[in-house]
């Protein structure tokens, strides 16, 4: 399936959740379907998207929280998988948008490409519902089950290469404004105090 | 560590554990979540925090992880610390700058002031040379704690580290944290 496929079908159902995407593909997609500012698209600390989403979900305990990640993401911290089978988060769900290859820096090759098993991997971290989704109808059928089991689940979408990928990011703010537009999302949607009453 | 406090108008010198002191000082900050990875020097500390029932205790196994689980609190709005090594900052300083730089984000760091003129361990005299250099190539603030009477300004430096929008350095040194030389 074509990532955008993909995230189309995410889109369908993601009812409350609050959506975190690594840097790459995954972040430029989600935006493209959703232009949502709800979501949080990180700008760097490639393989640190899944630590941030845990660290959002556990002090959101009531919402929902996903993160899209990608396997060159999580290629670079393995680790995050003990650290969340280790908090068993009930309201994460870890998607993983898995093209083989470093797509955003002209579809290069991806460590060990066609020997790792991701969904393994997770499960041997400790997350116990893990698994591996091939095409976008089989994640239609999937996502039910998906939305009502409790985390942690991690999910490996297997996605094409695309060699005419978006080049540019395509969101139309950046950095500090993203902090600001998320964190405002976040107060407006659950309520809570992210800033302070002068702002900071 | 010893105090003296006055009770029924006599001045009694009382034991205090100074992680008991810090672990007080971060929650009066508003600190409610800690991510920790374990440094000798700070072990005390990170079991202080685990045996505390209202602090949420993530132990990690690289401290970027601490980092960005920081990060990701702020926006549940939940005030965070992350306890790491010195010998971890240096290795989560990419990710301190490309997270937490880039997007104006705070995050508030306990860190053991290893390879101090004090520290004769061999591996960590880079770290004792090179860290706050580091830091200050990064224009990441820090302040060193080195006596019982500074650890009541840990409040005042956790507000002015979110103020500060950037990751933030409180350096706990040997001699406050009463341990021997080695």
């Amino acid at each position: 399936m074509k990532t955008n496929e993909a995230m189309k079908v995410l889109a369908a159902y993601r009812g409350d959740a609050v959506v975190v995407c690594a840097l790459g593909t995954a972040a430029n997609e989600w935006w493209a379907v959703t232009r949502s500012e709800d979501s949080f698209y990180m700008h760097g600390a490639m393989g640190f998207a899944a630590s941030f989403a845990l660290g959002l979900a556990v002090t959101i305990p009531d919402t929902p929280v996903w993160v899209l990640n990608s396997d060159g993401s999580l290629s670079m911290n393995l680790g995050c998988l003990l650290t969340e089978a280790g908090q068993q988060p009930k309201n994460l769900k870890h998607f993983v948008v898995d093209n083989q290859c470093y797509q955003t820096v002209s579809n290069m090759p991806m460590v060990n490409r066609d020997g790792a098993d991701y969904a393994a991997i997770a499960r041997g971290a400790g997350i116990h519902r893990a698994i591996s989704i091939d095409n976008a109808a089989e994640l239609e059928r999937k996502m039910p089950e998906i939305n009502a089991a409790p985390g942690p689940y991690f999910i490996r979408l297997r996605v094409d290469a695309e060699p005419d990928y978006r080049r540019p990011p395509p969101f139309s703010y950046e950095g500090p404004e993203m902090k600001y537009r998320f964190g405002r999302a976040m107060e407006k949607k659950l309520g809570i105090k992210v800033f302070g009453p002068t702002g900071f | 560590m010893s105090v003296r406090r006055r009770e029924g108008g006599v001045q009694v010198l009382q034991t205090v554990d100074v992680n008991d002191q810090i672990h007080a000082q971060l929650v009066k900050a508003g600190v409610r979540l800690a991510a920790t990875l374990p440094d000798d020097w700070l072990n005390g500390l990170i079991r202080r925090v685990d045996r505390d029932n209202d602090m949420r205790h993530i132990p990690v196994g690289r401290e970027a992880e601490a980092i960005a689980i920081c990060a990701g609190a702020f926006f549940g709005g939940v005030r965070s610390a992350a306890i790491i090594g010195n010998t971890g900052l240096l290795t989560c300083t990419g990710e301190m700058a490309t997270l937490c730089l880039r997007h104006a984000i705070p995050v508030f760091c306990v860190v053991s002031e290893r390879g101090s003129i004090d520290d004769h361990m061999i591996y960590q005299e880079v770290q004792g040379r090179r860290t706050i250099p580091l830091l200050q190539a990064y224009d990441f603030p820090y302040r060193i704690i080195d006596s019982a009477d500074e650890i009541e300004t840990i409040p005042d430096a956790y507000e002015w580290h979110r103020l500060q929008k950037r990751p933030f350095v409180l350096f706990l040194t040997k001699k406050l944290l009463g341990l021997k030389k080695s």
